[in-house]
């Protein structure tokens, strides 16, 4: 019952942690009745044309999952924007992306502290409203679009993706043996769907930000300006940003092509360390600018500092692609999983302590 | 939109709330005698009220929190199987939902 494990699989992401085992053991229990019963009905086992038509009767897993969330909170402006099923994963964004812009406006501000330059009031409330402003505004217009399409379509999903048709990225925890047969690896849709979505607002973002530099350097912009190297690596990054969105456009198309994209994702690691060992030896990121040209030494201070946090986050970023590459390559090397044994495809969900 | 479908909308909302609380009443009832889902679920159908599967777990589970149903993992057919039962406090809640359900019935017999 490969189907089902599926089903389950996908049901079980878009639950909360710690009633998910129960819950899925529950459903299972109930959904192996049903067919079972079918199954005698019809003296035959059921076709897999026959197993999906059981599942589409319960409906969408995210749909599904929701109902047993205790947390039925939306977000409303006299109308509904986001209802209670995408709601959780909406806050869960939401506080990811703010919290990373929240610690580079920090970043910035220590540093110019740091360095004897005056900061106003003003000035920090400006960025951080500013910040909040187009954070909220861009992730609340994405999700009250996917929320409209769900509530219009609520029977458009499928199990083709790695976890299920409708899916927003919520990871399993590792202790929860659903036992799930390794079926054929996927690349999940709403994965690719999501990369597409991110890579278009990161070109988007790539193109203003060089019109308006303080969407990245914040208030340092009124002194600060990006370093040459920055000009000089744009083409490279704006090729992979590129490159990644016809990647996962492919894998839209083509779920099943899982050794494409490890193929893939090998190229753009490695040049990605490329363009990270070009920033890297540049040594100055960014150079005194705007009001402060003229008066260079007086914010050669703020000016060694950014460039040393921007070190930091470089060197690091290095390491991470470094250590994704490796994982890559050994993934590739390793025989699919396929070709190994696997468990009984019927086994019943395991028993929890 | 139609004015017959705004209608007809409109009634399937007004029946689906006034089904809603009836559940909980039938379920509580269903529960005297100890089941597990797939067969309350079909107790429930066979008697004419049929409750779709992603609304009974969810209830159970909130009826189970509000501690009026006790629920314990079983072997059955060689497969683990979650039976339910009401606890004595579901029963008292039980005797009292029902003496109010006919309360309601019968002073709507007298309007109807």
């Amino acid at each position: 019952m490969e189907l089902l494990d599926r089903y389950l699989k996908a049901v079980a992401k878009a639950l909360p942690a710690a009633q998910r085992e129960d819950i899925i053991r529950e459903l299972s229990e109930d959904i192996r009745s049903e067919m079972e019963e079918k199954e005698s009905q019809l003296g035959r086992e059921l076709t897999e044309a026959e197993q999906e038509g059981v599942l589409r009767q319960r409906g969408n897993p995210l749909l599904v999952a929701a109902r047993y969330r205790q947390d039925q909170r939306t977000l409303a402006f006299g109308r509904q924007l986001i209802g209670p099923v995408l709601f959780p994963f909406y806050i869960r964004v939401l506080s990811f992306n703010l919290g990373l812009t929240f610690a580079v406006i920090l970043t910035i501000f220590m540093a110019l502290g740091v360095s004897g330059h005056p900061i106003g009031f003003n000035s920090i409330l400006s960025s951080v409203l500013l910040q909040l402003f187009i954070q909220l505004g861009a992730v609340t217009l994405i999700f009250s679009l996917v929320d409209r399409h769900l509530a219009k379509h609520p029977d458009r999903w499928d199990l083709s993706g790695q976890g299920g048709g409708l899916w927003c990225g919520v990871k399993i925890e590792k202790n929860i043996d659903l036992h799930i047969p390794p079926d054929t690896p996927r690349v999940s849709r709403i994965d690719s769907v999501s990369i597409i979505i991110a890579c278009a607002v990161a070109l988007l973002w790539l193109t203003e930000v060089k019109t308006y530099p303080f969407l990245i350097l914040g208030p340092a912009a009124a002194f600060l300006k990006l370093a040459p190297i920055w000009y000089q690596v744009y083409f490279p990054i704006v090729l992979l940003t590129v490159a990644e969105i016809v990647r996962a456009i492919i894998n839209l198309v083509r779920p099943d092509w899982t050794r494409f994209r490890a193929i893939f994702s090998v190229f753009s690691h490695s040049a990605g360390l490329v363009v990270a060992y070009f920033l890297i030896r540049a040594g100055s990121w960014v150079v005194a600018g705007g009001s402060a040209a003229e008066h260079a030494e007086d914010y050669a201070r703020t000016v060694e500092i950014v460039n040393q946090c921007i070190y930091y986050s470089l060197v690091l970023a290095a390491v991470l692609s470094a250590v994704m590459l490796v994982i890559r390559v050994a993934a590739l090397l390793r025989p699919s999983r396929g070709q190994a044994g696997s468990p009984s495809a019927g086994a019943p969900v395991k028993e929890g302590n | 939109m139609t004015p017959g479908t705004s209608n007809h909308d409109l009634f399937e909302n007004l029946r689906l709330e006034l089904r809603r609380g009836s559940l909980v009443l039938a379920v509580l009832a269903a529960l005297r005698k100890e089941q597990y889902g797939y067969t309350l679920r079909k107790t429930l159908s066979e008697q004419g009220m049929a409750i779709d599967e992603g609304t009974l777990y969810p209830l159970l589970r909130r009826l189970e929190s509000q501690k009026l149903l006790l629920s314990e993992w079983r072997e059955e057919e060689k497969r683990n199987k979650r039976f339910y039962r009401l606890s004595a406090e579901g029963k008292s809640i039980l005797k009292q939902l029902l003496a109010e359900w006919q309360s309601i019935n019968a002073s709507l017999n007298g309007m109807l």
